[in-house]
């Protein structure tokens, strides 16, 4: 099983997606916290996850916190088995066992 | 709106791939964990000048003595401003995140059995005091408790965040608590001071050149 997804095999989306795999199941982060945490910009992070969400590799809960706006992102059950299947991907071609 | 691929829209190599997702992976740990060993070096500064500020109320006698109440308000404000860094740092370091409910179910109890242990030893204490326990086992027993409740908090905590560095350093607290009193008064506040401050100083290095090192892998990709 050597063939890469090629919604993840992007520099931004593997960064995301890789950032993202950080969180427990069932955690989300917020968009600006994201961001921070990649580095990147506001426009940039919003195109790469747009891409994500409509692979439903993410998912985007909109909710109010202390009546601000808040948008959480979370890798979804997909996204997450998405991510598992490209790293396994990856170590095959690299000549990797598992 | 034009399809035209950005940079970050191409792929490297699958060598440089896995290196990209190993990095960011390093990096949001490093950016999570940066503050834990300022966290370390306040209950280090608070433990370690804290008890030996204790220690001065009789243990250099005649040379030099801190008055009783001096100490024991400067031993509490430093423990305070201890509590405030490790509040502001851990609250930051998680800025952002939802907990899932399991894991925000195991943060409350974890944070409420810290507070529910610290008035436990003190009604503890009253309650030896009312039954006739001395001013001088009195200054034995409220260190060592204290110590020793915290030695046995970080053990749950290693428990509870798989942090295994936290069963050496909640084992050691635990058993410098138990061995302090054989110092006798007021040289256990010494011991403690050294033994106690000084683990907890030993830690926080030790953190502050792992996130170090997880910073400079992390380093070049962003």
């Amino acid at each position: 099983m050597s063939e890469l997804d090629p919604v993840i095999h992007a520099q931004a989306r593997l960064r995301i997606v890789s950032a993202l795999a950080t969180l427990d199941a069932d955690e989300a982060i917020t968009f600006p916290r994201l961001q921070e945490l990649l580095d990147m910009t506001a426009g940039n992070l919003s195109t790469h996850l747009r891409k994500l969400e409509d692979a439903g590799y993410v998912g985007v809960s909109k909710t109010h916190e202390a009546r601000t706006p808040v948008t959480y992102l979370a890798l979804t059950r997909s996204g997450r088995r998405a991510f598992e299947d490209y790293t396994e991907a990856l170590r095959d071609l690299l000549g990797g066992t598992s | 709106m034009t399809d035209r691929p950005e940079p970050d829209d191409t792929a490297l190599d699958p060598a440089a791939m896995m290196a990209l997702l190993t990095k960011q992976q390093q990096s949001v740990h490093y950016q999570q964990a940066a503050f834990v060993w300022l966290i370390e070096l306040a209950w280090g500064i608070a433990w370690g000048v804290g008890f030996l500020i204790l220690w001065l109320i009789d243990g250099a006698k005649p040379a030099f003595s801190i008055p009783l109440p001096t100490a024991a308000v400067t031993f509490a404000l430093l423990v305070a401003a201890a509590i405030v860094v490790s509040i502001v740092l851990g609250v930051r370091s998680s800025k952002g995140v939802r907990p899932s409910a399991a894991s925000a179910f195991q943060g409350t109890v974890y944070g409420a059995t810290w507070s529910v242990s610290m008035v436990g030893v003190w009604l503890f204490a009253s309650g030896l005091q009312f039954n006739g326990m001395s001013g001088d086992l009195v200054a034995i027993f409220y260190p060592v408790a204290y110590v020793m409740m915290t030695g046995i908090l970080f053990l749950f905590s290693a428990a509870l965040y798989r942090a295994k560095l936290m069963i050496y350093l909640g084992s050691w607290i635990v058993l410098i608590a138990v061995v302090s009193p054989f110092f006798g008064y007021p040289n256990h506040y010494l011991f403690l001071a050294i033994a106690g401050g000084g683990a907890l100083l030993v830690m926080s290095i030790v953190v502050a050149r792992y996130t170090a090192g997880l910073r400079r892998k992390a380093a070049g990709h962003v």
